[in-house]
């Protein structure tokens, strides 16, 4: 066990956080921004992969969008981490092993 | 019986030993090798049992069909229900494993270190696993009453009975397993027919890039036939009621105890951000073709069977019309069926497009195991949560510290009996589609839980009187609006499927205010809301951080 500067450790958190804040905010976007505009969007007469946009949006944009985000957040934690010095092994050991369960 | 009576049964029955055969080999290799049983569930596979418990009935019968009748206003489910995981997993799901708990209702009563907010969240858990039970049961009481050719309700009955064996049966151990399998076999039953329809309709085999054409014909042909486009926005509902649907079911999946609970599995948070993607990811396999499923589904309806006459339906109506599911009617009296006519019940689109396409006894009965797997993986993990907060919360934490284990064990299996006969009596005469009584569902937790979560581990602050005062008052919300607005009275035109986004808001509220105005809580409690902060090897201690980097002995 060794003390590390709270300065480091408070980095950390805020890296991480704005992580999160800025994922959610795409998040929204895609999917409550463009349904608040869904019938602006339809007046547009654009389209994507041959349905209307806002539609499409709905049905796979959004959607992929959110397995995008939630891929590229866990790469992106795991290289902060890793800047961090974070041991993964120490955690599995730190967490039990998952002994208890 | 009929040729595809025998082999949806069939199948149904194979699937069903391979589950039962799975928990029995996981159960042996548990007891001779306790430790590797317990490492951990890797990420991946933990991500495909997500899968397989989260998608239930309502995902697998119920949501094409919704998406079929109410177009783009059906998205609001694709979106929501998947848009949760973000939520789960950027705000709740590493954190919630850090701390380390069993059960939903054991993290409230440790964070806040009080036994009443213990006592009212499981509770909670116990009503919204309820209500999600009888979605689940009125699931299967469609696929066995199509199947034995029986009304719907006679189909709930033999589901509640093959739900129990199933639930007591599989058990604890083993269930990560079960729910692989479970996932594996419905989203291959959820794929194949629309691969199908796809190569039946356009002539090529995927269904995720040839269905974009057809959404625009839907929308030609029901401008020929005078009703309102199939893409129109806000035309069954409106926008209001949109934003708060797709807000209730967002904020709800990430609050559901029995989706949580699966998040434990997994050894460190690290693992618990890499499940909730490989969760989404399996999860968005079926979400996606969704829509697919029910653009085809109207097609095939709309160009084969409407304009054909009335007295000379399609054999595959006949089965349908005897579980009371699906209502003709000659409304204009010219002998010849219009869309107007056809009373199709949403929750039979997915089962029933495979006939209308002449797909095969076989993809018939593959549908049929998919929606008995999706029904009985997400019942299986409903009930384990109903045992649990039960036997473990209720009756062990708080009644008899001192019970053994072997009494724990009895009031679970009581807990699951009961459970089950009470929702499949309320299933006997649904009070809504499948669809709409999971919403409650997902109301119900967002309403209770999800501010009470999620400012417990943001907000060091947040103390145990805020903790009562914000389940209480959710609860009492959202249950209060989904019965007004069952009788008529709405506010902004919000149904009561949206009902979350009220009852969210004066959780949160509740939550803020009333915490603000007690003192607040022990300097132990706030250290261990800080700690939740950083990975597993950071410790939070009287204002220091300490890394443990030591290696292992």
């Amino acid at each position: 066990m060794r003390k590390i500067e709270k300065k480091k450790a408070d980095q950390y958190f805020k890296i991480r956080t704005t992580l999160i804040v800025v994922f959610l905010a795409i998040g929204f976007l895609v999917s409550f921004g463009v349904a608040a505009f869904a019938d602006v969007i339809l007046e547009t007469g654009a389209t994507i992969m041959g349905m209307p946009a806002h539609y499409y949006m709905g049905a796979q944009g959004a959607v992929a969008t959110f397995v995008i985000l939630l891929f590229l957040n866990a790469v992106i934690s795991d290289r902060i981490d890793k800047k961090f010095g974070i041991d993964e092994k120490q955690n599995v050991k730190l967490s039990g092993g998952g002994a208890e369960h | 019986m009929d040729q595809q009576a025998i082999v949806s049964l069939i199948l149904i029955l194979l699937t069903f030993a391979l589950y039962i055969g799975i928990s029995i080999y996981n159960r042996a290799k548990a007891t001779s090798d306790f430790y590797v049983a317990s490492r951990g569930i890797p990420p991946f596979w933990n991500g495909m049992a997500i899968g397989g418990d989260w998608m239930s009935a309502a995902s697998f019968i119920g949501m094409a069909g919704t998406v079929m009748i109410l177009g783009y206003d059906g998205l609001a489910y694709i979106m929501g229900w998947t848009g949760g995981y973000l939520l789960l997993t950027f705000l709740l799901a590493p954190q919630l494993r850090k701390y380390g708990r069993f059960t939903v209702p054991e993290f409230i009563g440790d964070r806040f270190d009080s036994n009443p907010a213990r006592l009212i969240a499981a509770i909670a858990t116990i009503i919204i696993s309820f209500t999600y039970i009888i979605g689940q049961l009125s699931g299967s009481g469609v696929v066995i009453g199509r199947i034995l050719n029986l009304p719907a309700s006679t189909g709930v009955m033999i589901g509640v009975v093959v739900i129990a064996i199933y639930a007591t049966l599989g058990g604890m151990k083993g269930v990560t397993w079960t729910q692989v399998a479970q996932y594996m076999i419905l989203i291959t039953a959820y794929i194949i027919p629309i691969v199908f329809l796809s190569l039946q309709i356009t002539g090529n085999p995927l269904p995720w890039l040839t269905y974009g054409n057809i959404v625009s014909e839907l929308g030609a042909i029901d401008q020929e036939l005078g009703l309102s486009e199939y893409f129109a926005p806000f035309d069954e509902s409106n926008r209001a009621q949109f934003i708060a649907l797709l807000f209730t079911l967002m904020v709800g999946t990430a609050a559901l105890p029995h989706v949580i609970v699966r998040f434990y599995t997994v050894t460190t948070m690290k693992a618990a951000r890499w499940s909730g993607a490989w969760a989404l990811l399996f999860i968005a396999l079926l979400y996606l073709s969704a829509p697919a499923y029910a653009a085809f589904s109207r097609f095939v309806i709309m160009t084969e069977v409407v304009g054909s006459p009335i007295d000379d339906l399609p054999a595959w109506t006949e089965p349908w019309l005897n579980t009371g599911l699906l209502q003709i009617a000659d409304t204009d009296g010219d002998g010849v069926l219009s869309w107007e006519d056809l009373v199709i019940h949403q929750d039979i689109v997915v089962m029933a497009t495979p006939e209308i396409a002449n797909l095969g006894v076989f993809v018939v009965g593959l549908i049929a195991a998919g929606a008995m797997a999706a029904a009985l993986s997400t019942a299986g993990g409903l009930l384990i949560t109903i045992s649990s907060s039960f036997a473990h919360d209720i009756y062990y934490r708080l009644l008899k510290p001192d019970a053994t284990d072997s009494n724990r064990l009895l009031a679970g299996r009581i807990a699951i009996v009961l459970a089950t006969v009470a929702a499949g009596l309320v299933a006997l005469d649904p009070p809504g589609v499948i669809t709409q009584i999971i919403a409650w569902a997902f109301a119900l937790a967002g309403g209770t839980f999800f501010p009470v979560l999620f400012l417990g581990v943001w907000w060091k602050r947040m103390n145990r009187q805020g903790a009562i005062a914000g389940m209480l008052g959710g609860l009492t919300v959202t249950l209060t609006y989904i019965f007004l607005s069952m009788a008529g009275i709405t506010l902004f035109g919000i149904q009561d499927t949206g009902a979350g986004l009220f009852g969210v808001t004066s959780n949160l509220l509740l939550c803020i205010i009333v915490s603000l105005m007690t003192p607040p809580p022990e300097q132990r409690l706030q250290d261990e809301a800080v700690d939740l902060r950083y990975p597993e090897q950071m410790t939070y201690k009287d204002g220091e951080v300490w890394i443990n980097d030591e290696q292992a002995k």
